[in-house]
């Protein structure tokens, strides 16, 4: 608090602002920040720093900062554009294997269709064959049944002819010749 | 109880022999207490920015992503309204920025506060309007005038409107340091009375009865201005910023703005 007597170089607005705090019992000398004296020392200094700040910002640190982030733009980048190239790749193959599996499958059907065909043709003569023994099988047998049905028909007949002689000569007592009953079983 | 205003008085560490200047007149050098704040505050920003450079990685440490954080931020405010000529303006933003901000803080710690000089503060402000001025009239020549003469008002309105910005530009230092200067100051002001309340408190001088209920509030009050100082002391320092970058987009984007 003895600096502001120090320095007599006490302006006017200084003097009232020194009056004012006089009575708050502080003994200031006004708001020290209008002690102009103290002025060229610090504004002086604050340009001596600031220029070095300003030519150290500019000429190194700024520079280093924008090498680092744009290094890491460049890795970020490139760690993408490998990482695409790499998905690409792996696109790529994932494609060739699966027309590699749909050939494969394709493969498998028409070997499992020609084999299909082959036992269904197999199975078509194997079936004809059999009809055709079944069918010979059916007509020797038809022929045999039609031989004995005429064998048959004929025994009928000459059953038929003895049973009308014998009913002709219980009722007449005649015998009646071959002729006669053979015309009576024409009529009949 | 010592006056509110006593913490900003200038106290001489190392006297050195005045001068008179011609111009200035009666100059005393000394380093002084605010010769000493400033100080720290190069050798903390420096040493910042070494740290945080010096060991640069791709994949950034802690200190790295601080720094390369306040690097951006202000590079993003140069680059947004500087459009691609940002980074030719963004370390003198960037170092105006760091050393306001790195006072106000360190009036935080310290018991002085170099922005809360007015000294300082002019200083900045004249460094704003001084570069602002050289580029209006290097890079535009006389046409560094149309930025008073507003085509976008009626014809009749513009010596008026016109008028009215000569003005408000030349007040721009002013206002420009004004404003650091009343919030670092009004904000310790602030602090010093409160805190005087408490410690009056806590001595007994304000009696038994009012003495601890003042004293607590007041000291509520010393918790939550600190903390508000703390914001004020990063945004007046951003708002410093941003202002200088708004004033300088105006005579480096003249062409494009009007």
């Amino acid at each position: 608090m003895a600096d502001p007597h120090e320095t007599p170089a006490a302006h006017g607005a200084d003097a009232t602002h020194a009056t004012t705090s006089a009575e708050h019992g502080s003994g200031g000398g006004g708001v020290p920040q209008f002690q102009f004296e103290h002025w060229g020392g610090q504004i002086a200094y604050l340009l001596v720093l600031f220029v070095i700040t300003y030519v150290l910002i500019s000429r190194v640190f700024a520079p280093r900062l924008r090498k680092v982030i744009d290094d890491r733009a460049a890795t970020i980048t490139g760690a993408l554009d490998t990482a695409k190239q790499v998905q690409a790749e792996a696109e790529d193959q994932a494609r060739a294997a699966a027309s590699e599996v749909g050939e494969a499958r394709a493969q498998a059907q028409r070997v499992a269709a020609e084999a299909r065909a082959k036992a269904s043709a197999e199975a078509a003569e194997k079936s004809a064959a059999a009809d055709a023994e079944t069918g010979a099988k059916i007509a020797e047998a038809e022929a045999r049944i039609a031989a004995m049905r005429e064998s048959a028909m004929a025994n009928v007949g000459a059953i038929a002819e003895d049973a009308a002689k014998a009913i002709v000569e219980k009722l007449t007592g005649k015998t009646a010749t071959a002729a006669e009953l053979k015309a009576a079983g024409g009529i009949a | 109880m010592a006056s509110p205003l006593e913490q900003f008085e200038i106290h001489k560490l190392v006297d050195f022999p005045d001068v008179t200047l011609p111009l200035v007149g009666h100059v005393d050098l000394a380093f002084t207490n605010s010769h000493l704040a400033m100080t720290i505050v190069f050798v903390a920003i420096v040493a910042f920015l070494s740290a945080v450079t010096s060991k640069a990685q791709v994949v950034p440490g802690r200190l790295q992503t601080i720094g390369e954080g306040v690097f951006g931020m202000i590079d993003n405010l140069t680059e947004s309204m500087l459009g691609h000529e940002g980074r030719k303006y963004f370390p003198f933003v960037f170092t105006i920025f760091l050393l306001i901000l790195g006072m106000n803080l360190l009036g935080m710690m310290l018991t002085f506060t170099a922005t809360s000089q007015l000294a300082i503060t002019v200083t900045f402000a004249l460094l704003t309007f001084g570069l602002v001025m050289i580029i209006g009239v290097v890079k535009n020549g006389f046409g560094f005038l149309k930025l008073f003469w507003p085509m976008g008002a009626p014809l009749v309105m513009r010596p008026a409107v016109g008028l009215i910005e000569l003005i408000s530009f030349f007040l721009r230092p002013l206002t420009l340091s004004l404003r650091l200067f009343g919030n670092m100051m009004g904000g310790h002001v602030a602090l010093k009375v409160f805190a005087g309340f408490v410690a009056s408190a806590a001595i007994g001088s304000l009696g038994l009865i009012i003495g601890p209920p003042v004293g607590l509030v007041s000291m509520a009050m010393v918790v939550a201005l600190t903390a508000l100082e703390f914001l004020v002391a990063f945004l007046q320092a951003f708002v410093f910023a941003i202002l200088t970058c708004i004033y300088l987009n105006d005579v480096v984007n003249l062409d494009h703005a009007h």
